[in-house]
């Protein structure tokens, strides 16, 4: 369980997160977007005690994470893969880390080989590739076995099988109860890992909604083209549909589903030459909010 | 969960940190270089005692009596501290330049246990690699002089051994004040400039200024130091201002305010 509340960090002049509210809970993957700058790593800082708010909380579990003792049983965090020794062997990496949590050496072999690095646990990390630098700091951020994980852009560089790889394991993650905070800037990927989404823009929430109430508000509607128009119109508008001209040349039908229009349409024998379901892809609704958010912070409201 | 098996939760994360530490000094090569550079300066210290028996042995028997070599042990305190300032350094800088020190800090967030171990295995360290560099120094280098009274060889071993702990512990101190260093700047340059500056600049300048600053200056200075702790002068001072343990606790000092300024900071700072 992750909390922010009310939690605002400015660095000198800049105010990278604003005010900033959300949970996250359980056993479900929560996705953390927004554009560059937009402070979702300065809110993962925050919450990691690495650095300290301005004001405003962020817990763990109702805690703030400096008080937890051996934290790494119950956070788990990878935030920059690229911060490695690389003169220092992928083993030595963790056992490293493993070593001030009271972990030991054969769990840090067992999450080698989770990840898929046992082969390679003794040489040299900087010679790894991107893909295998981000493996070893998932590796690290399972060490603990933690019931609350916390990713920084994981699938960052990654090639589509590695991408498959992590989206795999958050879901799995998730699967089995944990807390999953996994933050990116593509919708696209979010849309396939995440069951809820926190989307902010300059330091400020733009929404916290699941992925299928974003994509249903930002349904379009359908499209539909038949030869007797006038008639079809008349009976979906009976049924409770919007119903207004598109400027493509057929109807532009909301408020009702496409089977429901099938279904009338073959009630009264009406022929159907085009039906389009046309939900704008979340990538533009993502497009759509955080432009907005910018807006909205113009005329000096939040949200 | 205040104690496991009896143990305090305290006292396991204070082992934990420390065997955590060690393993990041082992497992790096600059740890190598480090001790190779140890080895190299009492190899140096050999050459010297055999160059000098040389000369002794080239002079005619009327000249001998005026070749008074210095104390080779303190010689190679000056490579000692700065070979073991830079890893006071970079054990601390290197964590910062690579960026661990995040993961560093979130998995010990109360900060100062990881600081407390970085500072223990880098006084253990510098004071054994220094005390086996001078001890080593010490014995080769009056195997090599032999009978050749040559100043440095006739001091007795009751006189050199407190010598060999003065320079042992010179080295700890120039190696935590490095590690201070680094935790306040961040920076591997500003802090290795910081140790040549401790432990060169700072006594040639001393020894320029007019008298008595020149002498009470030195007095406080590492070279100073060294010799009033273990009653051996050489070299800047002609006599001791500080007694041993006044001498000591100055020399305590040169690691300990760095280190206090280095815990503070990380306290206080974002990561
Ligand atoms: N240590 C810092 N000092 C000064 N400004 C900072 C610091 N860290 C972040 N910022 C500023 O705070 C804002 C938020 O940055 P943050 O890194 O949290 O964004 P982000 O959402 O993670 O962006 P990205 O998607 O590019 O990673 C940015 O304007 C950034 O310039
Ligand atoms: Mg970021």
């Amino acid at each position: 369980m992750i909390e922010v509340k009310e939690l605002s960090k400015r660095y000198g002049g800049t105010s990278a997160v604003d005010g900033l509210s959300f949970s996250v809970g359980p056993g479900r993957v929560t996705g953390f977007l927004g554009p560059n700058g937009a402070g979702k790593t300065t809110t993962m800082r925050v919450l990691l005690g690495l650095d300290a708010p301005t004001s405003g909380e962020a817990l763990v579990d109702g805690l703030r994470y400096a008080r937890i003792r051996r934290p790494m049983l119950r956070v788990g965090a990878l935030l920059d893969a690229g911060a490695l020794h690389g003169g220092r062997s992928a083993f030595d990496h963790l056992l490293c880390l493993a070593r001030t949590n009271g972990i030991g050496a054969r769990r840090v072999a067992e999450v080698l080989e989770q990840v898929g690095l046992a082969g390679v646990a003794r040489k040299r990390a900087g010679g790894f590739s991107l893909g295998m630098k981000q493996r070893l700091g998932i590796a690290a951020a399972l060490l603990g076995d933690p019931g609350v994980l916390l990713f920084d852009e994981p699938v960052n560089g990654l090639d589509p099988d590695g991408v498959r790889w992590i989206r795999e394991l958050m879901r799995s993650l998730a699967a089995e109860g944990r807390t999953v905070l996994l933050s990116s800037h593509l919708m696209s990927e979010m849309e396939l890992t995440a069951d809820r989404l926190v989307v902010i823009g300059r330091g400020r929430l733009i929404c916290d909604t699941t992925v299928r109430d974003l994509a249903a508000r930002f349904d379009r509607g359908v499209l539909v083209r038949s030869p007797r128009a006038a008639e079809l119109a008349e009976v979906l508008t009976g049924a409770g549909a919007a119903v207004a001209p598109d400027p493509s040349g057929g109807l532009a039908v909301t408020g009702v589903d496409v089977s429901v229009i099938g279904d009338l349409a073959a009630r009264h024998a009406l022929p159907i030459h085009e039906a389009t379901p046309r939900s704008a892809s979340l990538e533009e609704a993502y497009m759509e909010l955080t432009a907005g958010s910018v807006e909205h912070r113009a005329h000096g409201s939040a949200r | 969960m205040t104690s496991v098996g009896g143990v305090s939760e305290g006292a396991r994360t204070v082992t934990g940190v420390l065997g955590a530490e060690w393993v990041k000094v082992r497992s790096v090569r600059s740890f190598s270089y480090v001790l190779a550079g140890a080895a190299m300066s009492a190899l140096l210290m050999a050459a010297l005692a055999w160059y000098s028996a040389s000369l002794y042995d080239g002079l005619p028997d009327g000249q001998r009596a005026g070749l008074s070599v210095t104390s080779l042990v303190s010689v190679i305190g000056l490579p000692l501290q700065i070979c073991f300032g830079v890893f006071g350094v970079l054990v601390v800088t290197s964590e910062y330049a690579t960026g661990t020190i995040r993961s560093s800090l979130v998995a010990v967030p109360r900060r100062w246990p990881v600081l407390a171990a970085k500072a223990a295995v880098v006084a253990a360290v510098s004071l054994a690699a220094g005390l086996a560099a001078a001890t080593a120094t010490f014995f080769s280098t009056r195997a090599i002089a032999g009978e050749r009274p040559m100043g440095f060889n006739e001091v007795p071993l009751s006189e050199g051994v407190p010598e060999l702990f003065a320079a042992a512990a010179a080295v700890a101190a120039v190696a935590l004040a490095g590690a201070g260093l680094g935790a306040v700047s961040r920076s591997t340059a500003g802090s290795v400039i910081g140790v040549v500056v401790l432990v060169y600049v700072l006594p040639i300048v001393a020894l320029n200024l007019p008298e008595p600053w020149s002498e009470r200056v030195s007095a406080v200075l590492l070279p100073g130091l060294v010799g009033q702790v273990s009653g051996v002068l050489s070299g800047t001072l002609s006599h001791a201002l500080l007694s041993p343990p006044q001498a000591l606790a100055v020399l305590a000092l040169y690691a300990a305010v760095p280190l206090g300024a280095a815990a503070l900071a990380l306290r206080c700072r974002d990561a």
